[in-house]
């Protein structure tokens, strides 16, 4: 019988959940694997980075080998319904989304939570570069791989079970780790820099099933300057993102930026480099991880986006569920759709979707 | 886990009987010759793998020159409907008679004639999972080259009408197949008795090891092979017969027939108070198939508001080990055709789990079981709510 608690791992089959899940074997938690079948068409496609027979194989084969239990899970009705259909639908309205939050929100730490309840599971583990500390979420340790920024969504009393193993650690010590283990086959294995459900990086296809080909963010429309200028035709709004440059015409003096897309018009607007700078910016959906949220006149860092560097900003105000700031510094495009994360130093103190 | 785990999945798969392992292992290494072979090793082998036939043959009431040996009984499967249809196809007939609820290696080579060009009907099935034998008089005709009914249904263990609807299609001049994997060595099967033309069983149902089967070709029925090469088995299964498992399939099926009739007994028994500990402690429980006549060694449930997955994952961590139905295919997820067949509300077929009693089953562990099923409900349905 096994004294240590029990802790439910999500193990995608990659390196990063393949380590998780031997180092709490190593400290000897009461570990179950399993892995979340969260669309169908995974199983046609090798060497897709989630949800195919290759990948689930992958996990089962480490679970084995680490001696613990492993479950494949279906969850593909309430990833349909709250990621995929969700991503679709901001696509639709000119905003771009990024399903990894939500999956974050509704499907890891909700709907896992809830088999972890099942199965008595104190804790979840996942292979995320981000640590819990003292009931609060960090960024992890490797500035290059923290995943923070897609964690601000998630109910903040999960936040004291978890279990982020490698968030400690970088990713050349997480691959060395999988080596000293010889963990089967994930060592070496190509990171997954897509969307899981999107093959090949073709979200267009996606839209296109969802929303058939005569949407309106799929249907022709006119590029036009911000002085309302009409420089072009475009192919459907939804394959453009602000701060894009591919996919627009050339020819003109100053290289061109997308800085918005309006829906109502079906219009993509166009401008020089400096057209994409803001200092303001407004988010809506705003879940706090702390236990005081930032009030106006605080100081806090901002990303807008995966990776970019963090900005120092100021509260302008925060009403419920809502949040807006002046970042010091102009940053370049602010996208709807998208989210800000807040930090106070390596504290996550909460997010929201860019308005 | 402080109390050894408990295999409730017989139906899925059965431990290889000893006797069975002490059979075959001589033909693995001194007597290891390939039957085809004119010299004395292959002469032995040739001795051993008639004689597994001929005891195969007397297990079903058959001649040895009408078993096939197959891999399996999905070969089998496929062997006698894509093998039977494709030559009365080429008669002129083409019309294939099934039910939604076979096994899918009956479903898959039935739908693979459809594509070949065959006339697929597929017979109405009652609320009970009993075939309804107006459709079939309505769909068994003339036209019909062959008809395929499983005789046991492997998720609900409810038993087929399968002399009426042998009955049927030899008047309406068709070929009848009937898949017994989970019949034999429950029911009395008997080719002398039943007016089938094909006839498939699977040795790892009942203490043979897997990858071994027969399918049983009456005299006279044409079959086209799925398979090219060597003339082995009469030209209908080329390959060098596998004598071990040819001898594993004997022993084990004479030994099923030995104590069929006590073990019927014994594992009706624990089924039955397994299904009645059970429906006493979750007084919502339904039990598929009670309406009708079952195989003693299968019970098939579903629990309202809790979904297989979560169920058999609660009752796994908890030592027990039991199936939604159908162990094929890992990752797959969707829901029993089976139980939608019969016409369930998706959301009980999607609760659905299969419990299967046999040799590893005893009494104490029916009442562990009935002891922490309730636990393991509680937990599927706490991991059904969002957090």
């Amino acid at each position: 019988m096994n004294a240590m608690p029990r802790v439910l791992v999500a193990m995608s089959g990659g390196v990063d959940s393949s380590v998780a899940a031997a180092l709490l074997v190593r400290q000897g938690y009461d570990v179950v694997g399993v892995t979340m079948k969260l669309f169908e068409d995974g199983a046609e496609l090798p060497d897709r980075p989630c949800c195919s027979l290759d990948a689930t194989s992958d996990a089962r084969r480490v679970a084995e080998q680490l001696g613990i239990p492993h479950y494949v899970l279906n969850m593909i009705d309430h990833f349909g319904r709250d990621v995929i259909a969700d991503f679709v639908a901001e696509y639709a309205r000119g905003r771009t989304p990024i399903p990894c939050v939500r999956c974050n929100t509704f499907t890891k730490f909700s709907d896992l939570v809830a088999k972890a309840d099942g199965i008595d599971a104190p804790y979840v583990a996942t292979g995320h570069y981000a640590r819990a500390v003292a009931g609060e979420l960090h960024r992890g340790a490797d500035d290059n791989k923290d995943q923070t920024y897609f964690l601000w969504g998630i109910n903040r009393d999960v936040v004291k079970r978890m279990l982020l193993p490698v968030g400690e650690m970088t990713k050349a010590e997480t691959r060395a780790v999988a080596r000293e283990l010889q963990l089967p086959r994930v060592a070496d294995k190509a990171e997954s820099q897509e969307i899981c459900f999107v093959p090949d990086g073709d979200y267009v296809q996606i839209l296109r099933r969802e929303l058939g080909d005569t949407a309106p963010a799929l249907s022709p429309g006119r590029i036009v300057t911000t002085a309302g200028d009409v420089v072009g035709e475009h192919e459907g709004f939804a394959r453009y993102t602000i701060g894009q440059r591919r996919g627009l015409p050339g020819g003109s003096a100053d290289p061109m930026y997308v800085v918005a897309l309006r829906p109502e018009t079906r219009e993509v607007v166009v401008g020089p480099r400096a057209a994409l700078l803001g200092t303001h910016l407004s988010a809506s959906g705003v879940n706090w991880l702390v236990d005081t949220a930032p009030r106006a006149g605080d100081e806090v860092q901002v990303r807008i986006r995966h990776r970019a560097p963090l900005a120092p900003a100021v509260v302008d105000a925060v009403a419920d569920g809502a949040v807006s700031v002046t970042l010091r510094s102009p940053v370049s495009a602010i996208t709807p759709g998208q989210s800000a994360v807040f930090y106070d130093g390596t504290r996550v103190l909460g997010g929201g979707f860019i308005h | 886990m402080p109390q050894p785990p408990i295999y409730l999945d017989h139906a899925a798969t059965t431990p290889v009987r000893p006797e069975v392992l002490e059979a075959m292992l001589p033909y693995y290494s001194a007597k290891f010759g390939n039957a085809s072979s004119a010299h004395r090793w292959g002469r032995e082998a040739r001795a051993a793998t008639d004689a597994a036939r001929e005891r195969i043959a007397a297990c079903l009431g058959a001649q040895p020159d009408e078993i096939c040996l197959t891999s399996g009984g999905t070969e089998a499967d496929n062997l006698a409907v894509l093998g039977g249809w494709r030559v009365q196809q080429g008669r002129g007939r083409a019309g294939i008679v099934s039910t939604p609820i076979e096994h899918k290696a009956v479903l898959e080579s039935v739908h693979q004639t459809a594509r070949e060009g065959g006339d697929e009907r597929l017979l109405a099935i009652d609320a009970t999972g009993v075939v309804n034998l107006d459709s079939a008089r309505q769909h068994i005709r003339g036209d019909v080259a062959l008809v395929s009914v499983m005789w046991v249904n492997n998720e609900t263990g409810v038993i087929q009408p399968i002399a009426e609807l042998a009955a049927l299609a030899k008047e309406a001049g068709a070929i009848f197949h009937t898949d017994a994997v989970q019949a034999f060595g429950k029911l009395e099967v008997d080719v002398r008795t039943l007016r089938c033309d094909f006839l498939s069983v699977s040795g790892h149902k009942f203490g043979a090891p897997k990858s071994i089967g027969a399918v049983y070709v009456r005299r006279g029925t044409p079959l086209a092979p799925l398979f090219f090469g060597g003339s082995q088995d009469r030209g209908r299964r080329p390959g060098t017969e596998n004598t071990p498992m040819a001898v594993a399939l004997a022993t084990a099926m004479e030994l099923a027939l030995a104590e069929r009739d006590a073990e019927v007994a014994r594992l009706r028994a624990l089924r039955d108070r397994l299904q009645s500990l059970l429906t006493e402690r979750i007084p919502e429980l339904v039990v598929h198939g009670r309406g009708a006549s079952r195989v003693p060694h299968i019970l098939h449930v579903s629990v309202p508001d809790a979904d297989s997955e979560s169920l058999l994952m609660a009752l796994d961590l908890a030592g027990v080990a039991a199936s939604s139905g159908s162990a094929c295919q890992s990752g797959s997820v969707t829901p029993s055709h089976v139980l939608s067949a019969m016409g369930l509300p998706p959301a009980l077929g999607a609760s659905a789990v299969r419990m299967s009693v046999g040799k590893l089953t005893n009494d104490e562990q029916i009442d562990r079981v009935a002891a922490l099923f309730p636990e393991a409900v509680k937990a599927a349905r706490a991991m059904a709510g969002r957090f």
